[in-house]
């Protein structure tokens, strides 16, 4: 395997997934969701990006990177608002602890 | 060689940002890999869409993580996981080798160039249903964090969520 | 000119809803004063947007290219429906000024109200299928809000989350259809599929017409869904009218009309939809023979109606069918405002609680016994001639032993309505009862569709042109007003029609001295009076459901990291099965 620049890209989009992936299942604490989710979405945007440039679609590409990035940062928004007022109102930022919805 | 700096410069800052026990040293991990990312976009001919997560990615939203942290207080995030250690690890290492099997041969062939307006055409042109639902998007959530962030306690749904909570 | 009514008919209710959501609980008179101030505008907007109907404009929103255009065309059947949805919405919304005086949360209460008629225009005015079910979820999420308004009544909320569940059934059906048609076509408008249903495979044209049919059951109530619609009389009543007459119901019978040309050559589907017509029809006017429940057994009557509709569209009269749309979201609605009165003042919906109510609410008998004689198809009023055109489609190289049912069942009308009319109007007072006669407000809503009761029926023509004219694909043959009156009137089939109607309307009057026939079918009153069973499979289901979710329960830890450890799981076995024999 040779080290081209889209190998080495798909290297890293893979290598971000697998990280936030073993995040997500590991982590207690709800800011570090947040930071798991943000590091797959950045996966997510190398991919589509050189998914483009790929298919000699790079601006196609490029555009619905910029709507991930959009979005992305929507949901660390709210992802954010949510953990503040968590924390306000269950006293702790600890998703276990999250069970008022379940009987 | 630059992507290959870059390339594990992204991964090492990743697994900093998700292994430190502090949250704000998490947070500035989790710039340095947007910044790292942004970098790629450069390097990779997206320099527009590099520029955007570079401000944004990197600096909008750290200091977002910084304002949510110093709201809710350095919490020690060391608690241990519901789901054991090694089976997180098999289960991430599974879709790593997966992932990698299923894409890394044949990616290195180029697709042929179609001709492609140019990017502010594709954009507004041919993706205006995009940019219209990112405005929407943007614009809920502002009224969401609005009333996150509102202070008022005196709403029944919240109050009973505080009681239950405690 | 018309692009501006167009906006403006499907903007103007949205736009209403938007600002008297924001401009909030303050002031009472200020909310109804705006509520009406925005639905009376959308229906002027409707009105001056009919002449245009007959030119079929085509108006697009380019909406890039993946999605296509979201396309909204001006022609006769859409018009027409618009104008009904805003004009009998902001006449509902008027009653309402009086209806909801001094209840709570107001705002909430119109904003859905115009919202849902904007919903219901913009499903009638456009032509891009994935759009279509977008403005079909938006009336089904109203009707829903709408039902359950008096959110504290466990009634209310349980009959408008079934109105939701049997409605989004239906979606399902639509959104099939979406998808197939973008498959095969590679874009959502579907007058391509109008004007040439061999695009599609008769395989593929075949599930998308019995989907069809399914959605428009599930919306418009029709045979097997139809037990949601009686549970939705716990809205408040002019929530009734404009479910029964303006808005949801007709979108069933709409996507029927508006799909006629793509599927009537589907083998079997014509006479499926013919009897799911009949079969609601039947059911319907049986049931409101036994209930007591005055809103209920306009409930009934309503499915029953819209069985006749349903019933002319399977018959090949889509003219037929539409024309009885008109006539009865107008008699339906003045009915449905006239017993809001009653109720209003009475505060009970129970009949045989009513009773010699005709003495102190004059105003309100005489409307109410319009509308019913519109029903009941008594000539002169708009029902009659609408519905001998609809007997009439069904004699056209149609299944003669469906025809005689439907005769049967105009009779039934005839007897539901006088016993309606005589049980709340006529026979002994209730001494103790303080009654009033309909507020100001109220009589301003209720005269025009007095008025309309009695003349829509002069529009035949032009009702007919506009049609015609608009629809090429659907080939109808129209006739001037004089035509169609000269046609009814001549026409045996139409005596043979008021001959039942009559027996009918008789045995209603003197229903007391059969009782001796009515023992002997007591078994049939005590069968409807339980919907048929239909009541107990809803519940069954409901129940399976239930049961089904609690077993389920287990798997939802509601800790994210064993959602996520799930998540990956599916990831995981799908990548494996691409990787082994995928690629």
């Amino acid at each position: 395997m040779n080290l081209s620049v889209p190998n080495i890209v798909i290297l890293i989009v893979i290598g971000l997934l697998g990280v936030g992936t073993y995040a997500l299942l590991t982590v207690r604490n709800l800011i570090k969701v947040v930071v798991a989710l943000q590091i797959m979405v950045k996966a997510a945007m190398l991919a589509l990006v050189l998914a483009g440039r790929l298919q000699g679609q790079e601006n196609l590409g490029q555009s619905l990177a910029l709507t991930v990035i959009v979005a992305d940062t929507i949901v660390a928004v709210v992802g954010l608002a949510l953990a503040v007022q968590v924390r306000r109102v269950v006293g702790t930022l600890d998703l276990s602890a999250l069970t008022t919805l379940r009987r | 060689m630059l992507h290959l700096v870059t390339a594990v410069g992204i991964l090492v800052c990743a697994i900093q940002a998700i292994r430190s026990r502090r949250l704000i040293v998490s947070a500035l991990w989790l710039a340095g890999t947007s910044a790292l990312v942004a970098l790629e976009l450069y390097l990779l001919g997206a320099p527009e869409i590099g520029v955007i997560e570079l401000s944004v990615g990197a600096g909008l939203v750290t200091v977002l993580f910084v304002f949510a942290i110093n709201l809710t207080g350095e919490e020690a995030a060391d608690l241990k996981g519901l789901i054991k250690e090694p089976l997180a690890v098999v289960m991430s290492v599974l879709a790593i080798v997966l992932l990698g099997v299923l894409l890394v041969p044949g990616i290195d062939r180029a697709g042929p160039s179609v001709g492609e307006p140019a990017l502010k055409v594709v954009l507004w042109g041919n993706r205006q249903m995009d940019v219209f639902l990112q405005a929407v998007l943007v614009f809920c959530g502002v009224l969401g964090v609005l009333g996150l962030l509102s202070e008022r306690e005196s709403t029944p749904a919240e109050h009973s969520l505080s009681e239950d909570g405690e | 000119m018309a692009m501006t009514w167009l906006t403006l008919t499907i903007g103007l209710p949205w736009l209403g809803a938007l600002v008297i959501w924001l401009a909030g609980d303050r002031d009472e008179k200020f909310t109804h004063l705006l509520a009406v101030a925005f639905s009376v505008a959308a229906g002027v907007a409707a009105l001056l947007l009919l002449p245009y109907g007959k030119e079929r404009l085509v108006y697009s929103l380019p909406m890039g290219g993946v999605f296509g255009d979201f396309t909204f065309v001006v022609d006769g059947l859409g018009v027409f429906l618009a104008a009904i949805a805003t004009v009998v919405g902001s006449l509902a919304v008027i009653f309402s000024v009086d209806y909801m005086h001094g209840e709570g949360q107001l705002p909430r209460y119109y904003a859905f109200v115009l919202f849902f008629i904007g919903g219901m225009a913009g499903l009638v005015l456009t032509s891009n299928l994935l759009l279509m079910f977008f403005f079909w979820e938006i009336t089904a999420l109203c009707s829903y809000a709408l039902i359950s308004f008096h959110n504290d009544d466990p009634k209310a909320v349980a009959g408008g989350i079934k109105a939701l569940i049997i409605t989004q059934l239906g979606g399902i059906g639509l959104l099939a259809g979406a998808l197939l048609l973008y498959a095969y076509t590679g874009s959502n408008d579907f007058h391509v599929l109008l004007e040439n249903p061999a695009i599609l495979p008769a395989g593929v044209l075949a599930w998308m017409g019995f989907g069809c049919l399914i959605a428009a059951a599930a919306k418009s109530a029709q045979f097997p869904f139809q037990t949601w619609l009686p549970d939705a009389m716990e809205a408040p009543t002019p929530i009734s009218a404009l479910i029964h007459a303006a808005t949801m119901v007709n979108a069933g019978v709409y996507l029927l009309a508006r799909f006629y040309p793509a599927f009537a050559g589907v083998p079997g589907w014509r006479e499926a939809v013919m009897i799911v017509g009949m079969l609601s029809a039947l059911l319907a006017a049986v049931m409101a023979m036994v209930a007591t429940d005055l809103k209920r057994v306009l409930a009934y009557s309503t499915i029953s109606q819209l069985g006749f509709m349903v019933y002319a569209v399977g018959a090949g009269g889509v003219f037929a069918s539409q024309f009885h749309l008109l006539s009865h979201s107008v008699f339906k609605a003045l009915l449905f405002l006239a017993a809001g009165a009653v109720i209003h003042s009475v505060g009970t919906r129970d009949m045989r609680r009513m009773g010699g109510l005709g003495k102190d609410m004059p105003v309100t008998r005489a409307v109410f016994v319009i509308g019913g004689l519109a029903l009941a198809g008594i000539p002169i009023f708009n029902g009659f001639w609408s519905k001998e055109l609809i007997l009439e489609a069904g004699l056209h190289e149609n299944p003669l032993w469906l025809y005689a049912l439907m005769v049967f069942v105009a009779g039934l009308t005839a007897f539901y309505t006088v016993r309606m009319i005589s049980m709340v109007f006529y026979g002994e007072a209730h001494p103790e009862r303080h009654v009033h006669d309909a507020g100001n407000a109220m009589k301003v809503a209720l005269l025009p569709l007095a008025i309309g009761s009695l003349t829509t029926w002069l529009l035949a023509g032009p009702f007919g042109h506009l049609l015609a004219e608009s629809l090429p694909a659907h080939h109808l043959e129209v006739h001037s007003t004089l035509a169609v009156v000269e046609e009814v009137i001549t026409a045996p089939a139409t005596y043979l029609a008021l001959g039942v109607v009559a027996l009918g309307w008789l045995a209603g009057w003197q229903r007391r001295r059969l009782s001796r026939v009515g023992q002997a079918l007591s078994g049939v009153g005590k069968a409807a009076a339980e919907s048929f069973g239909f009541e107990a499979i809803n519940r069954g289901v409901v129940n399976a459901t239930q049961k089904l979710a609690e077993a389920l329960r287990v798997t939802q830890p509601g800790l994210l990291n064993w959602n996520v450890f799930a998540i990956v799981c599916a990831f995981l076995i799908l990548l494996a099965s691409l990787a082994v024999g995928g690629r």
